[in-house]
């Protein structure tokens, strides 16, 4: 694809009658679908997309997919239409795209990019560096223990917690490395964060075990799906928040399955 | 001073968890100080509604999540960031975690009962803390979607150079 097929020249870019409205189409697709990927809702996607299709002079029509995006621009000065569907873009939630792709729809709507330069930031966009791994390992370990303690786990459950966390976020990145499925990954981890947190039990090192159990696996709970899911039902976005709480509560259960699979394994019972 | 010392505490470590939530969502590096601080008020808002105003979980948690939005839609525009950037980690450390976990022993519990009455009391658990879970979880979500969808103006444009 060549991105100067869209209104390249500087001094056309009030001239929409010149843009290669096919080319536009893809790239707001391809837009949309990593918006959606990222963790964008609906509203979000809708009005960004909206804004950028109203200054190529055309109206733009959106169905939003769990997987795939698709997009149907019309042009009322021709009656020609234009579609494209797009899978979802392989990125995972990052709220810097988010950030950077609403900032680059603005960019646009203002002209002060034409569709070749979005094109090319786009591209840009998607590849931003994104926090070291194993910063975020200790980050997510650290915030866990602190979570142990917001439920009342005394300082050797926030310890046990942050270990558990730390070995279940390594088997993570270390799983997702090698591509193995999400729900597979989340088992997994789940297993092993609970697995571990159960020493309290066994050592009898703290006095809230309990809470230690509990709070290991929670770094692993999708926050953000369940809060857009939400949202877009909220605002009337129905296909897209079922899907979005589909995907939540299938990963919250593949959590409870390993978790459970672990107190299982150690003989723990929590409640009397 | 106890109760100071509490919530202070409080607010620190909603902070801490805050921002190494956030970091999982990979939000932009200018948003983490305003993550930790939201996460901060919407817990320590929490707490004081629970302790001093006699809230139950449910609608505490409601208001909580109701001031992070609220503060959220109005930093978004000077740090020109979407208000999701800041609410949306911000409101994970008031995950009700434990009522989720009590639940799902409950649950395994009930399915090894013996007899009527002990199965009873699991389901009571399985309902109670179910229940209780579900709720929290919805008024976090409900209550800082308000402020969004009340000034959609501000939240859709915060962006904008």
């Amino acid at each position: 694809m060549n991105p100067n097929h869209y209104n390249s020249s500087t001094a056309d870019r009030t001239d929409t009658e010149h843009l290669n409205l096919g080319e536009v189409c893809r790239f707001l697709t391809e837009y949309a679908a990593c918006l959606l990927a990222c963790g964008a809702t609906c509203t979000r996607i809708t009005r960004n997309v909206g804004r950028m299709a109203d200054i190529a002079g055309v109206e733009a029509d959106i169905i939003i997919l769990p997987s795939h995006m698709s997009i149907t621009l019309s042009d009322p000065r021709d009656g020609r239409t234009f579609h494209y569907t797009s899978s979802l873009a392989n990125v995972p939630v990052s709220f810097n795209i988010n950030t950077q792709l609403s900032k680059l729809s603005w960019k646009v709507a203002e002209r002060r990019v034409n569709f070749a330069e979005a094109r090319q930031l786009f591209e840009r966009i998607k590849e931003a560096p994104r926090i070291n791994q194993w910063t975020l390992a200790l980050l997510v370990s650290v915030a866990n223990a602190s979570f142990c303690r917001l439920f009342g786990g005394d300082p050797m459950a926030m310890a046990i917690v942050a270990v558990a966390t730390m070995a279940g976020y390594s088997l993570k990145l270390l799983l997702l490395s090698r591509h193995v499925d999400i729900k597979l990954i989340v088992i997994a981890c789940a297993f092993l964060s609970a697995l571990i947190s159960c020493v309290g039990y066994v050592t009898g090192c703290t006095s809230t075990p309990d809470i230690a159990v509990g709070t290991s696996v929670l770094y692993l709970i999708p926050g953000i799906p369940y809060i857009n899911s939400v949202s877009d039902l909220l605002s009337s976005h129905y296909l897209s928040g079922y899907s979005r709480l589909a995907h939540a509560l299938v990963l919250t259960g593949c959590i409870a399955l390993g978790m459970t699979v672990a107190v299982m394994l150690m003989h723990i019972q929590v409640i009397p | 001073m106890n109760v100071l010392l509490g919530i202070l505490q409080d607010g620190l470590f909603a902070a801490i968890a805050g921002v190494g939530f956030a970091a999982i969502s990979n939000p932009p590096r200018v948003a983490y100080k305003y993550c930790a601080l939201l996460a901060a008020i919407g817990h320590i808002g929490r707490y004081c509604l629970m302790t001093f105003a006699g809230f139950s979980l449910v609608f505490a948690s409601l208001a909580g999540a109701f001031l992070v939005g609220l503060l959220a839609v109005f930093i978004a525009p000077r740090v020109k960031c979407p208000p999701e950037v800041f609410s949306y980690p911000a409101l994970l450390p008031m995950i009700p975690g434990l009522y989720a976990y009590r639940t799902l022993q409950a649950f395994m519990l009930a399915l090894s009962a013996n007899g009527e009455e002990e199965f009873g009391h699991y389901f009571y658990l399985i309902e109670f803390n179910g229940l209780t879970c579900l709720f929290v979880v919805l008024g976090m979500v409900v209550g800082q979607l308000i402020p969004i969808m009340m000034f959609k103006r501000v939240a859709y444009t915060s962006t904008r150079d």
